[in-house]
């Protein structure tokens, strides 16, 4: 009561343009209260208790406290006619020199342009990284097409096909295709054995190792026809004249016989 | 020249400045041990002071608190809803109050209102913030300074009087600073202890066991062989060669026929 004592002995009635406090709690919820005291806001909403600790929840309940205040002083003082704010020619001393202002406004740029740096940096790797897939794709598909066009003309000339529709394929292959068959196809051509080497050996003469036996091959009985190799199946159309020709070991008894 | 105060004075001498300079408030700032900081704020003939530690001290030049505004003008006063629950608070709550607000058309006052004091209670102190006004809508930017204040004791009368009332929670820096070291201390004494009685542990924990006479029943130790010297060099012993086994060379040559 002491204190309750000096309070009273303390307190001063002044309009409150005088004084121009506010008492709110952070959420902004405002309720005026009489004219002489202050703008009494009781909390209506409870307010969680703020961690201390946590320095950005704590700030950021001063800045709302603040506001609230603001939003609820601010029509008030228009109402008394007290002006809130400065006129843009209104120069006067103020509360930082301009220096320190300076200051704070390089500090500012600097760390903005710093920023802008790193960003700029991350987006030029990027791009090169982009760059560099889209040089190496377009490099093999050179290569492929470069290929495909030598093929092309390796088969033009073994006889294989005589259309020279390869030369045009780069510009205009949608076309070709419609143009398509155009002439006939020389049905047989090379042998059915020759056509089998030819794929699988290719063009452009000899390739390393590229006849060699594999294990695959060598167990591939496809091709072995019994009737033919035990010369039992029908002779189509009698071909050349059999020529039975008897063994050595026959010749030979023959040889010593005639003798 | 300046009324000054000397270091030998008691505290009610600045009583006497703010008669001479005609103020009726004042601050008074206080620096121990060029550590802690002490604030007094004190309404000067007869109204109540108060005593604070402050702490956590961000002054103007800090570049991160981009805010500025007029030198003289009015600020907004803003205050926790917490100041009206507690009799001290409130009289805390009318001093800054007095204090810290400025009078309508005082001379040397600028005519707007664009800045916010804002006084929140956390953690048992007061918190200070300055925040400027840029928009109608609230929008705010820190000013600076900023700083907590730790309630000391408040004095009925000016820089002296009888204790109106005393801050349970206040522990002096200097006691502050002792509990950390005694933490410290203790923390290590523990260590050492530990070891200590680790020490002992091992030492205690080999067991004498008495010993088992059923385990040396059976044992009979050997007989004691004469040691015999010897003097004379052993005729080397007579070697038998086996004649099935064949001769190097030949082995030699049996090993190249098997491979």
């Amino acid at each position: 009561d002491g204190l309750k004592r000096s309070l009273g002995d303390l307190r001063r009635q002044l309009a409150w343009v005088e004084r121009l406090d506010v008492t709110l709690g952070p959420v902004a919820a405002a309720a005026d209260g009489a004219s002489h005291s202050p703008g009494e806001g009781h909390s209506a909403s409870h307010k969680e208790a703020v961690d201390p600790e946590n320095d950005f929840q704590r700030e950021m309940s001063f800045y709302r406290q603040a506001q609230a205040a603001v939003l609820e002083a601010l029509p008030r003082l228009h109402k008394l006619q007290v002006p809130t704010r400065r006129p843009d020619d209104y120069f006067a001393e103020m509360a930082k020199s301009d220096q320190q202002m300076q200051k704070i406004r390089q500090k500012l740029k600097s760390k903005q342009e710093a920023m802008e740096k790193t960003e700029k940096a991350k987006q030029l790797r990027a791009l090169r990284k982009y760059g560099k897939k889209v040089q190496t794709e377009i490099l093999q598909k050179r290569q492929k097409e470069k290929k495909s066009m030598l093929n092309a003309v390796k088969k033009y000339q073994k006889g294989l096909s005589d259309k020279l529709d390869f030369l045009d394929e780069g510009q205009t292959s949608s076309q070709g295709n419609k143009k398509g068959s155009g002439s006939q196809r020389v049905k047989k051509g090379p042998n059915a054995k020759r056509r089998y080497k030819n794929q699988k050996f290719g063009f452009g003469g000899k390739k390393k190792g590229s006849k060699w036996n594999t294990k695959e091959s060598f167990n591939d009985v496809s091709s072995f026809k019994g009737k033919v190799a035990h010369n039992k199946g029908p002779r189509k159309a009698g071909k050349k004249a059999l020529n039975k020709r008897p063994g050595k070991r026959a010749r030979q008894k023959m040889k010593s016989r005639a003798r | 020249a300046d009324t000054k105060m000397d270091r030998k004075d008691k505290l009610f001498v600045i009583n006497e400045v703010c008669e001479i300079k005609n103020c009726n408030k004042c601050i008074f700032f206080e620096a121990k041990k060029k550590q802690d900081l002490y604030m007094w704020l004190s309404n000067a003939p007869q109204g109540p002071s108060a005593k604070f530690l402050v702490q956590n001290i961000h002054t103007l030049a800090e570049l991160k608190m981009t805010g500025n505004c007029l030198r003289g003008s009015r600020p907004l006063l803003s205050f926790d809803p917490t100041f009206d629950k507690e009799p001290h608070y409130a009289l805390l709550k009318e001093l800054f109050i007095q204090i810290f607000s400025t009078p309508q058309y005082h001379p040397k006052s600028q005519p707007f209102v664009d800045h916010v004091f804002t006084f929140t209670v956390t953690d048992k102190r007061i918190w200070f913030r300055n925040y400027q006004i840029i928009e109608e809508d609230a929008s705010l930017v820190e000013i600076g300074p900023r700083f907590v204040l730790n309630l000391i004791k408040i004095f009925q009368g000016s820089f002296g009087g009888p204790t109106l009332y005393e801050n349970p929670y206040y522990q002096s820096p200097n006691t502050h600073r002792r509990l950390i070291r005694l933490s410290v201390a203790a923390k290590f004494r523990e260590k050492q202890q530990v070891k200590e009685a680790q020490k002992i542990k091992k030492n205690e924990s080999r067991m004498l066991v008495k010993d088992d006479f059923t385990e040396t029943v059976f044992e009979t130790p050997a007989e004691e062989k004469p040691v015999e010297v010897q003097l004379v060099k052993p005729e080397p012993k007579a070697t038998v060669k086996d004649k099935r086994k064949p001769r190097k060379t030949q082995r030699k040559k049996q090993k190249k026929l098997f491979r």
